[in-house]
């Protein structure tokens, strides 16, 4: 890394990235370096996911060795269908929000911007709960309901948060302040209709939907990894087409008119999709706050961008996971602590910190 | 109406106008019944007190309002019902005061420029490159493209943005008071690169200003509004006189010749519903 002097600005003119005769997208070489220390740190986390976890702990080389199909019995069932999927399904969930968090900080031009902020979490903790406690028995959700029901539930409830704070905040147009104020009450609403069902339900029910709602990647498996890597594999890699108004809004909404950006249908159909990536990631572990928050905001610095990177969000976000995973997971061992409840806990002070930086930046 | 006499006499029809234009925000109507056309390879500067409709008659020229009635028409089509992207490869506006994201580099800014050229599977190619290095040496800032834009003096950061809208690559540019908030000599550097544009690479601006002896100096034509309305287009020497300065801007002046360019400059003494307070110094 060099040094910067204060009035050096962010990476410049960039280079090109071919790929066959006639598709071609810009990329930084700073952009590119940091881009592979973070892969590269998000490649050791989900290692050492597979090395040692809680109470079974493993050399590397038995966990090579069962990777490449000549292990043990015993802990070829625990890399593979206890680990792996946990720490993959981190790694999806993590990118996911870090990506969906780039695209709303990026629209919004406002650093606050996140599904937590914006309602959405929220929302798909709804349809989650609503699922939890209607089709729970006292064995608790099991079979088609949690396999198929939960998902499905938080993935309506997410998007159909989306939709109420999109169209509550729609006058003519879509303003960042009125969405974030919107979200920021249908977050509330949607919450205590949560707490609500909670109450109504019985103790068992309440207690899974508790458990839900912190936020847990325990109960990852390849069930339920199976299609949220399918539709994760779909959106993520459509980011690089989608997000392509993003650096035109950024300029404020005449200058992206003036440069030909149909500036409510983009701001739609970015905010649509962003959404989307958080309900799938949302509906994979429940919700995991902090990680679309923070993960924006270490790539933008990391990259010294003026924007949020959408790949370098992503695979902060996706190292941030897998590593807050464990952490959760290890420091108040043998209590095993949620990875949702571990980022709240840290991203509560961080939200403080960029609500009082803000603050002082307008009135200074 | 739309249409230029061009040097041969014969008219041709202007590559933008607008005619019979209803603009307004919201209830609140800002102009009626306005037409204008824009005079083809020149540079018209649109003047008029506070609040006469400059900026949002240059806003519906750019496509930046829609305006609730008339027709902006871009090389013989009507602008709102051709494709943004379209429209963008040949218009260029800069709206006033423009924000950007703080730390953004002029190379950056510059590069954003070049949107309209771009497609979702094509999102940089060496024209692209080519095209920002231009416009980065016609401004004259091709020596700051690191630094960032918040770091900048006005007149540079000015400069930076002009190279954007030139890096848009369009035979026409709309600039809204480009000289806000600069000091005088950034004023006149801005206004000289404006000129420049015009003379030596063709490019026909539309740009609306505050200081009416420095749009008389740069400007082939100008346009005096007020309430909405055009109340006199032409040459500078055929606008700018007494009678225009007591009708539309509340002032009684004197029209001087300018010593250094030749150009027609007002000398205020009073408002027209006031008495002269300064009076020429004795002796």
């Amino acid at each position: 890394m060099t040094p910067t002097s204060p009035s050096t600005g962010t990476a410049s003119r960039p280079r090109m990235l071919r790929l066959g005769p006639v598709a071609a997208w810009p990329w930084q070489p700073r952009t590119l370096l940091v881009n592979l220390c973070v892969l590269a740190v998000l490649l050791v986390g989900l290692l050492r996911a597979l090395l040692a976890f809680d109470d079974y702990p493993m050399g590397l080389g038995e966990v090579l060795a069962t990777l490449v199909g000549r292990g043990e019995p015993g802990p070829e069932f625990v890399v593979f269908q206890l680990r792996l999927p946990r720490a993959l399904t981190g790694m999806l969930v993590g990118a996911a929000l870090g990506m969906a968090g780039a695209i709303m900080q990026g629209l919004t031009r406002n650093p606050l911007a996140s599904p937590d902020v914006l309602g959405i979490t929220w929302g798909a903790a709804v349809g989650a709960v609503a699922v939890i406690v209607t089709a729970g028995s006292a064995g608790g959700v099991s079979g088609l309901a949690a396999d198929l029901g939960l998902p499905v539930g938080a993935l309506l409830g997410g998007l159909g948060a989306a939709a109420v704070v999109f169209a509550l905040s729609w006058r003519t147009g879509l303003a960042s302040d009125r969405l974030l104020l919107v979200g920021v009450a249908t977050s509330l609403v949607c919450a205590n209709l949560v707490y609500w069902a909670m109450t109504w339900t019985d103790l068992q029910d309440a207690a899974r939907a508790q458990t839900w709602l912190s936020g847990s990647l325990h109960a990852a498996d390849w069930t339920r990894l199976a299609p949220t890597a399918l539709a994760l594999g779909l959106l993520v890699p459509a980011a690089l087409f989608v997000a392509r108004p993003l650096a035109a809004l950024g300029l404020g909404e005449d200058t992206a008119r003036g440069l030909g950006v149909r500036v409510t249908g983009a701001r739609l159909a970015l905010l649509g999709y962003a959404a989307l990536l958080v309900c799938v990631a949302t509906s994979a572990a429940g919700p995991i706050a902090f990680v679309a928050l923070a993960a924006p905001q270490i790539a933008l610095r990391l990259a010294r961008r003026a924007q949020p990177p959408l790949v370098g969000s992503a695979l902060v976000g996706a190292a941030l996971t897998v590593v807050a995973d464990q952490l959760a997971a290890g420091l108040f061992a043998p209590t095993q602590l949620p990875v949702g409840v571990f980022t709240a806990i840290l991203g509560a002070p961080y939200l403080m910190y960029l609500v009082v930086r803000r603050h002082r930046q307008q009135s200074g | 109406m739309a249409s230029v006499s061009d040097t041969t006499g014969t008219e041709t029809p202007s590559r933008l106008y607008g005619t019979g234009l209803r603009l307004a925000y919201g209830d609140h109507v800002i102009a009626e019944n306005l037409d204008f056309t824009v005079a083809d390879r020149g540079v018209t500067a649109i003047i008029g007190p506070n609040g006469c409709g400059k900026s949002t008659l240059l806003r519906a020229l750019g496509r930046l309002l829609r305006p609730a009635a008339g027709e902006v028409i871009l090389d013989g089509a009507p602008i709102a019902a051709r494709p943004p992207k379209e429209v963008a490869r040949t218009v260029a506006v800069l709206p006033q005061s423009p924000q950007a994201p703080a730390g953004l580099s002029v190379g950056d800014l510059v590069a954003r420029g070049r949107h309209p050229h771009q497609s979702w599977y094509r999102q940089w190619s060496t024209t692209d490159h080519h095209a920002v290095s231009e416009a980065l040496e016609l401004t004259g800032m091709q020596e700051h493209a690191e630094r960032a834009l918040d770091q900048l003096s006005g007149g540079q950061r000015q400069r930076a943005w002009i190279s954007m809208a030139l890096a848009q690559d369009t035979d026409l540019l709309l600039l809204d008071e480009p000289t806000t908030f600069l000091d005088l000599a950034h004023q006149i550097e801005v206004l000289d690169l404006v000129r420049t544009l015009n003379s030596r690479h063709g490019r026909t601006v539309v740009m609306v200003l505050h200081d009416l002896n420095l749009a008389a100096r740069y400007a082939h034509y100008l346009v005096a509004m007020r309430d909405g309305t055009v109340v006199e287009a032409g040459a500078p020497r055929q606008v700018l006189t007494p009678e225009l300065m007591a009708t539309t801007f509340d002032l009684n002046a004197q029209i001087i010749t300018d010593p250094v360019a030749g150009t027609p400059m007002v000398v205020p003494a009073s408002t027209t519903d006031t008495e002269p307070v300064v009076t020429a110094p004795v002796g």
